[in-house]
Parts: structure tokens; sequence; C-alpha cells
């Protein structure tokens, strides 16, 4: 038994050496996407183009003005005399934010006093709302960014600290970079993308040149079939791991907290997984079109949206959130983040374990059974 | 010209056969669709909040109910140690924990500032921001109703939005999602169409046939700009009866404005189609340089502001970008052809250059 | 039984409502080239494959070597080869890679494997063209590769499945002295095709159309069919309005066209190509020549098709 998974393995690797052009999109393709994802994936909202129209040009409206100048989230694009010509900059995409100070905006508040602010002086702000993530953070800092000008305002008046204070500590992740989340994230996803599509053409393929007919009149049973199959890419998707986890510390200084061989022991269950799910692809199609077609679109995309790898799951209604546990890639993604950002180990994750072993466990006897050798 | 028509009718033919891939053509956009409608938001609603209630006072609790009554956050646990809250955030049991120092509602009885502590999980940046804004929110305002505090704000500020008052992320997301699937079915269906009949050799048997390469390649291309036009029409009208998608701009703008950027996914197509031997490369490398920059550099999900200068420089080779620009011009915005000039010139600029390369490559064998 | 290789009993395959192979039966002895004659879609390869294994039989049983094909097919597997008409190597492995990779496959180590290695390629001439990529061998120089690989281990029976599909009249004959040679050595053949000459050089020939056996025997058992039926060759310079003519006259059963000859099946012994020549010179038709003629086995394929046809519409 040992023998013919040895042929069929090094077979397949002849075959993957002398695909030069396979081989390094296997290689190229996730560098290149781990470098893309890691710098562009960011649902951070920074350098928000802004317009502004001061209205007032006394001490006080600069003093706030300023404040936004010197914001990391804002970049003031440009300044306006009259409101309406905001209109433009916003419907030409080249301001996100239209910030209007009134005229009188230093008088008034000069006037108010903390206690009583019966009708405060009031800033206009408004925000193109096509981007609708962007915009609504973008409207949360300006409210902190007034909130703050406004303590400083009764801080001057000397009407006392507010009542409560909230020390805030994050964990894990002080900077909040969303970078640290998502790269360990696009750990997960390369190895669903580059493996399972991968092996969705590892059986297929051998259909429509007509050999696996000729597999299957030899001794090669259903299951050496399938391990055959599995171990090359296995190999070539444990290459992407090391190379993947290597530029996320040593390039995008992601802190890996945990134990990296709890990491690639998870890789491993986590590689039984999408080599099974590619399998169980090519087992379904008839042609290399379909195999891919149907992994791409009907398992990988889904994946992708459904696995909280870029939307949380949290905020899915929960018909939707049940649906995501039947995902692979959810259970992967919780172990990365975990090991990466918390240091946990296995006596927190071993659900995470516990389930993917399952799903791989399950897709791959599925693929073996669809293999059936006869039809 | 007949030619060309004989090659696409035969391509249309055989689409039709293909059961998997026409409901491919049909399952994703819906799919999409109601994905982006119903499921995927970031919009943050019931945070899970535990809670270390050291004081256990009439104020701490006061505070506690303030969070339970927000419709921010779920209180999943209460009064836990300092072990069980760690444990909980570990878990991802919890996202924030709450916690109220023994001493707290002294602090208050005597006007001073009490302090309250709050550990959030930062492993999503985004998320975490956002719990963090809700967290102050609360705190800012049970501390108006605290004995003897400012009620009021001193100055204010009065948020309009425009174009998408609601803020509703379907009306985001749509025109992205028109250009993520015109970029797939235009790009991988060129590229494996020919691809495929370079691997069958049936390449060689319609090079023998009087039919030029340019009628080939018009022949192919054709069904592809036909079926992913009336996909993307249809996106628009699904969102429309579905999801309220206001369409403020006129049809004729968008009909243009989708036309040419198809036009260049189809060149993008082709370009793939030169340079794969196999379905496997094409599909592999139409995904790579097409649904990837599609997704990521296009600020369909990611807003482009927000990445590094060098990326933002790639990105304007990426025709998503300035589709969706327009795209979200006209339907939201309801600008006129004029007004998304730009972006239709980056477009067309794209969609003749990459015609240029694959007629290049293409006549150089 | 062991003087059978393959027991066919009643063996049916449908695909949906269509019936791709309707209740066969036959037997293959050993050390037989038993040949699987019928036009492209009459069920020939359905049958091998599921002789093969390769595919269920919707009823029906098969065995191998006495091996029951649906009880055991792994050990089906070990006692046969089997070479399709697609190119079933690997176009990426060299000629070497290939015989090993198949080697590998059926469990060939040391002196054997060695043993077995020089023989494919001796077989092939192959010898010299080792570190060629299989994909860009010709044709006949891959059929006898695939040929190779399908009796690396030495199989007792071996199925080939129109093992001359695309290759040249030359390449063809070289193949068939090496089928001849394996059943010397005492191997099974049991080969598809639909080339007639091929199927003359079987010891037994099974005609299949429209998915049942329509015929089966030795070529001279299937041509004792004209026994009473002589066939007489007309050759003129109108052979359509020959034919036409012939098909009128009470004494022919009926014609087809062989080139530019007409063959007529006479009704009965005592007819002769004398009686059929005196119609057509009343007839006042051209002819050049009328003239018995042996029975082919072309003639005996279309005879047979035809009867299965006319029955099929009865």
């Amino acid at each position: 038994m040992r023998r013919r998974i040895r042929a069929l393995i090094w077979k397949e690797f002849i075959e993957l050496r002398r695909s030069p052009q396979l081989l390094r999109l296997v290689i190229v393709a996730p560098i290149l996407q781990l470098t893309m994802l890691g710098y562009a994936a960011t649902t951070d909202v920074r350098h928000v183009p802004l317009v502004v129209v001061d209205g007032d040009r006394s001490p006080r409206s600069r003093q706030l003005i300023e404040r936004f100048a010197s914001s990391p989230y804002f970049d003031i694009v440009k300044e306006e005399s009259r409101p309406s010509a905001v209109e433009a900059d916003l419907a030409t995409g080249g301001a996100w934010l239209a910030m209007i100070v009134p005229a009188g905006f230093g008088r008034d508040i000069e006037r108010a006093t903390p206690a009583i602010a019966a009708s405060p002086p009031t800033i206009q702000v408004i925000a193109d709302g096509t981007d609708a993530n962007s915009s609504g953070v973008a409207l949360a800092y300006v409210q902190g960014l007034v909130g703050e000008f406004n303590t400083s305002l009764a801080e001057e008046r000397g009407a006392g600290t507010p009542a409560l204070e909230g020390r805030v500590r994050i964990w894990f992740n002080p900077d909040l970079e969303s970078r640290n989340f998502m790269v360990p994230g696009v750990l997960a996803v390369l190895l669903l993308i580059v493996t399972a599509n991968l092996t969705s053409m590892a059986i297929v393929r051998e259909r429509e040149i007509g050999t696996l007919d000729q597999l299957n009149v030899t001794p090669l049973g259903r299951w050496e079939m399938i391990l055959g199959k599995l171990l090359p890419y296995a190999l070539v998707g444990f290459v992407d791991v090391l190379l993947v986890i290597a530029v996320a510390v040593f390039w995008f200084a992601v802190p890996l907290r945990g134990s990296v061989l709890l990491l690639l022991a998870a890789s491993l269950v986590y590689l039984l997984c999408t080599l099974g799910l590619g399998l169980f692809v090519s087992t379904i199609s008839s042609t290399q079109q379909q195999a891919m077609m149907t992994a791409t679109f009907f398992i990988l995309i889904p994946m992708l949206y459904l696995s909280g790898f870029i939307f949380p799951i949290e905020n899915m209604p929960h018909v939707i959130q049940y649906v995501t546990t039947l995902i692979p890639l959810r259970y992967f993604l919780v172990i990365v983040r975990g090991i990466f950002l918390k240091g946990v180990g296995l006596s927190i994750l071993w659900p995470q374990f516990a389930a993917m072993g399952a799903w791989g466990v399950a897709i791959l006897a599925l693929a073996a059974f669809r293999s059936h050798k006869r039809a | 010209m007949r030619s060309a028509w004989a090659v696409a009718i035969k391509e249309l033919r055989q689409i039709r056969r293909d059961r998997r891939t026409l409901t491919i053509l049909i399952f994703v956009p819906t799919f999409f669709l109601f994905l982006y409608g119903y499921a995927l938001n970031f919009d943050i609603r019931h945070v899970a909040m535990a809670i270390e209630d050291r004081d256990d006072s009439s104020w701490s609790r006061d505070l506690i109910a303030a969070f339970q009554r927000s419709t921010y956050f779920d209180v999943v646990g209460e009064t836990l140690s300092d072990r069980e809250a760690a444990a909980a955030i570990d878990r991802g049991q919890a996202r924030v924990v709450l916690v109220v120092p023994s001493g707290f509602g002294r602090d208050i009885d005597r006007g001073e500032t009490a302090d309250v502590q709050v550990i959030i999980d930062g492993d999503n940046a985004n998320t975490a921001t956002t719990v963090l804004g809700y967290v102050t929110a609360v705190l800012r305002l049970s501390s108006t109703t605290m004995p003897g505090r400012p009620v009021a704000q001193m100055v204010n500020v009065e948020p309009r939005v425009w174009y998408n008052p609601e803020l509703r992320s379907t009306v985001f997301l749509v025109p992205g999602l028109i250009a993520f699937i015109s970029m797939i079915t235009a790009v991988v269906s060129t590229a494996l169409s020919i691809v495929r009949e370079k691997e069958r050799g049936t390449m060689e048997q319609i090079r023998m046939a009087p039919v030029s390469t340019l009628s080939f390649v018009a022949g192919k291309a054709l069904p592809y700009l036909v079926l992913s036009f009336f996909g993307a029409m249809a996106i628009i009208v699904a969102a429309m009866i579905f999801f309220d998608l206001p369409m403020r701009g006129s049809w004729l703008a968008l009909s243009a404005i989708v036309i040419v950027f198809l036009i260049g996914a189809l060149g993008t197509g082709l370009v793939v189609s030169t340079i794969a031997d196999t379905q496997q490369v094409a599909f592999q490398a139409a995904a790579l340089i097409a649904m990837l920059p599609t997704l990521i550099l296009s600020g369909f999900i990611f807003p482009l502001a927000s990445m590094p200068i060098v990326l933002q420089y790639i990105s304007a080779i990426v025709p998503a970008r300035y589709f969706l620009v327009a795209l979200r011009g006209i339907v939201l915005k309801g600008l006129d052809l004029t007004a998304v000039w730009p972006s239709i010139g980056a477009l067309a600029i794209y969609a003749v250059a990459v015609l240029g390369v694959s007629a290049v490559r293409l006549g150089r064998r | 039984m062991p003087d059978v290789a393959i027991h066919v009993d009643k063996l049916s395959r449908r695909f949906g409502t269509f019936v791709a192979v309707d209740n066969v039966s036959f037997d293959v002895r050993r050390g037989e080239v038993f040949g699987f004659l019928g036009s492209n879609g009459a069920g020939k390869s359905t049958t091998i494959r599921m002789l093969c294994g390769l595919l269920t039989p919707t009823s029906g049983r098969a065995s191998i070597d006495g091996i029951d094909v649906g009880d055991d097919p792994e050990g089906v597997k070990r006692r046969i080869g089997y070479m399709s008409q697609r190119f079933s190597l690997y176009g990426l492995l060299t000629v070497d890679q290939n015989i090993r990779f198949y080697a590998g496959l059926y469990g060939l180590e040391g002196g054997r494997l060695d043993a077995r290695r020089r023989f494919v390629l001796e077989m092939g001439g192959l010898r010299g063209k080792e570190n060629v990529l299989a994909g860009d061998l010709a044709g006949g120089w891959r059929q006898r590769l695939a040929l190779g690989c399908a009796m690396m281990h030495e199989p007792p029976i071996v199925f080939l499945d129109e093992p001359t599909g695309g290759v040249d009249p030359v390449s063809r004959r070289e193949f068939w002295r090496l089928i001849d040679g394996l059943a010397r050595n005492g191997t099974t053949v049991l080969v598809t095709t639909h080339y007639l000459d091929e199927a003359e050089r079987c010891d037994r020939v099974a005609i299949i159309h429209g998915g049942r056996l329509a015929a089966i025997g030795t070529t001279a058992e299937l041509k004792r069919t004209f026994d009473d039926r002589p066939i007489v060759e007309v050759r003129g310079p109108d052979p359509v309005a020959l034919m036409a003519k012939l098909d009128t006259l009470p004494i022919v059963e009926k014609t087809s066209l062989f080139g530019t000859a007409v063959h007529a099946v006479l009704r009965g012994r005592d007819v002769s190509g004398e009686d059929v020549a005196r119609a057509l010179a009343d007839a006042s038709l051209a002819v050049s020549s009328v003239s018995a003629v042996a029975p082919s086995l072309e003639d005996v394929f279309l005879d047979v098709v035809d009867r299965v046809e006319s029955r099929g519409a009865a």
C-alpha cells in the first residue's frame, strides 16, 4: 500500500515540476496576496478627506479646525468660503466630509456657560454616505474630537472634572492596528484558496485526460488515491504556511504570542479540511472549469464572507450565525487569531480544534465515498 | 463580422449547455446581493460585555443598568473575579469587561471623579474602536445624571449624511458588488473559454478556418459582454426592488459606464488567455490579477485613503476603482456623464491598453 | 471453470432511460483473442467498463478468471490490464517515468521491476526514447507505451478499448502483431474495434449493436449464415441504378454498396449469379461483371445490423 501511494505522490510532484507556470503561481501568489492584503486589508479609517467652511474666522473656530488638522483621522483637503460650495466637493468625491462652522461661533461660546447652555453653537457636518462604513466611523471621530473640544472648554471655565472616567485598556492589540487582526486571517484565507483550488483540479484533471480510468483499474484503493493526491498538496500548503507565518512575523511585525508548534499543528488539521474540500469538489465535477468555478463561487467566496474574516460574525443575523458554524475557516480564524494575538493555548482552543478535525475527517470521507470508483 | 457572429453563437450554445456555469452566473449575483443585504455589515450591536462589580453600591448598579439599557451591550456575566474576566475575553465569550472598583459609589457621593476600568478585546481593531466609542458614550451620558455635573455640551455637532442618510451598507456595497461580479464573469469566462480551446486543440481548428483573430476574439467576447451587462443591470434592479437602492442618475449614463468597464474586463481576460497555457493557470492568474485587486484595491470594502501611498498608486491601475467612483456617482449621487468623465476616461484608457496588449500578443503567434 | 477467462451473464446498463447495454451474455475462453465489433455507441466501451469494474451494471453478473466483478473488484483488478481509446498516459511524465509510475501502482520492485521495464521498452520499441515526454510521442509509440503500462503486472486478461483509434495503418499492423504475441503467450485479449480487418484477426468475434449482442462466433461460423444465401458482386458504370433494380428482384434478399460494387444477397442456395445477370440484362442495364464472392466480415456485420434493426422496427 505504501508503495502505491509513494508512486502517486512522486508522479504528482513530477507533474507539478513540469508545470512551471503553475508552480510559480503557487509560490508567488500567496506572497503577493499576503502583501496586498496585509497592507490594504485595513478597515481603519484614516486620512478622511475633509473640506472646511469657516464662517466665523475667530480664534475659537481656528482652535476647533486645528484639532481636525492635527488629527491623523482627517486630512483637510480644501477650505471653501461659502457653504454651498461643498456640494461639488462631495459630489465628485474630492472630499468625504464637510464641516461648516457658523458665523458667531466664537461669540456664542464666550456667552455660554456649562451649566445652562440653552442654545449652544452648532457646527454642521455633512458626510458622503455612499461609503456607509467609512462615513459612520468618520462621524464618530468627529463626535470624539468635538467632545474633546467641549471638555477642554469646560475645564477652561473650571467646571470641574467629569463624574465618570473610563480607564480603558485594550488587550492584545493596544494600538488598535487592524493589520494585527487581518494578517493572521490572511494565513487562513490563503491556505484555503491555494490548496482547495489546487486539489479541486487534482482528480478532475485526470478524468478529463482519461487517466482516471487507468488508475481505477489498478489495485490503487480509494483511500490510497485520496492520500496520494492529498499529501503532495499538503506539503505545498505547509510550505505556504511557513512562508506566510514568516512574512507576518518578520515583515508585518504581527506579534506571535502563542506557541508556534500549536499553530503549525492547527494548520495541519486545517489543511485536512481545505484539501478534503478541494478533493470533494474534484469528485463532483466533470471538467476543470466546473471544478474551479464550483470551488471559487460556491465554496471559497461564501466561506470568505461568512467566516468572520472581514465581517464580524457577531454582527450577522442569528440564522446566518448558525450557518457559519459549518465553515471550517471560521474555527481556524479563531485559532490563528487566538494564538497570534492572545497567546492562548489548547485549553481554550480545543473546541475549535475538535470542530475542525471532525469537519476534515467528514469531508475526506465524503470525497473518498464520492470517488468510489464505479459510477 | 459574420464569422465573429458564428463564433458568438457557438459560444452561447456552449454556455447554455454548461448548466453549472450558468447556475454560477445566476447564483453568484443573487447570493451576494442577499448576503450584503442581510448578513454582512460593520454595524456593531449586542457587544458581549462581562461585568466585575467590586463595589456593589446603588451607583455601581445604576451604571451597570445604564449599560444594560443601551442597545449596544449584552451583559453576559456579572460579578466575576479577575481570572474569570480574563478567561471570558480569552475564550471570546466577552468582547469587553467593565470593572467597577470598590469605592466607586463613595467617590461619586463626594463629588470626585470615579474611575471605572474598561478592558476591550482589541483583536479586531475596527470593532474595538467602535466598542470604545459606545463605552465612552454611555459613560458620558451616565455622567450627566450624577450630582453637580455640567448638564450640556458647549458645542453641538449636527451631523447630516448625504446620498445615504441611514448609512446602509447595502447601498454602498451594491456598486462594489457589480464591479466584482462583472470582473469575475468577464475575466474568468473569457480567459477560460479561450484557453480551453487551446488545451483541446480546437483553437488550431478555428485558426484553419477563415476567421480572423479579431473576429474570433470579438465572437468570444460578445456573449460574455452581453451576459455580464445584463447581470450588472439585474443586480441594480434587484437591489432597487429588495433593498431600496436609489437610482438617481440616468440609465443611459449607467449603461455607458458599465459597457466601458466590461470591455476593459474582457480585455483583461484576453491578456490572461494569451499568457496561460492551461485552464488551471488561467484561472489562478485571473484570480490574482482581476478578482483580488477588485476586492481589495478598489475601495470596495477597504477604504483606499487609509492604505499606504504605494498601494494607493497601485490602485490607480485597478479599473474597478474608477468604476466604483463613477457607479456610486451615477446611482447614488445622480451625477451625469460630464461629472464622471475622469473615471470614464480612465476606464477607456485601461480598455484600450489591455486590448492593445492582447492584440499584440495574439498577433505574435 | 478453468477454461473460461471471462464469463458474462445477462449484463445490462441503463443511463436514465437510455439502455446502453441490454442483457448481454457471452464467454471468452482462456488464451483467446476475442473481438468486440460494433459501430460507435453500440455499447462496446460500456460493456468493457463494466467488466473492469469501472461502471456498476444495472443488472446481470460478470466474472473474470472465476472472480465475480461485483463481489471482489479488487481481486479482478490484479488480474486484468486495461487500455482505453483515450490517451491514458501522463503527458508531462517521460516514457520511463510513466513506466515506473504504473509499476509503482502495481507494487513491482527490484528485479521484477527491471524485468518488466525492459519488457515494456522492448515490446513498444521504445528503447532510446526513455526520456522523451509521453506527450511528445507520436500516436503509434504512445499506443504501444499505453499497452505496455497496462501489461505491467503481467495480467492473464487484457481489455483493449479501441486501442488503435487514430493510429496510422503501419502502427496498427505492428500493434496487432503485439496482440498476437500476447495471445501466443497465453494472455486472454478482449479487444473492441470498429475496423473489420482487425476483427478478422480475432479468434472469435461478438457483434454488438444497439446495446444487444447480435451475433457471436468465429469469423468462419459467422459467415456460415450466408451458406444458403449466396452473395454476388455486381459491377457496372451506374452502381446506384443497379442497386435500385436489384432491390426489385424477388430473388434478391437485399443489397449493399461496397465501394463501386454492389453486393446482393440472394434468396436460396439454388439461385446463382447467372439469374441475376439475366434479370439485369432484361432491364437493359449496363453490367460489366457479375461474380459470386465469398462473404466477408463486412457482409456479416451489415447483415447482422440489418436484422437487429428490422427486428427493432417490427
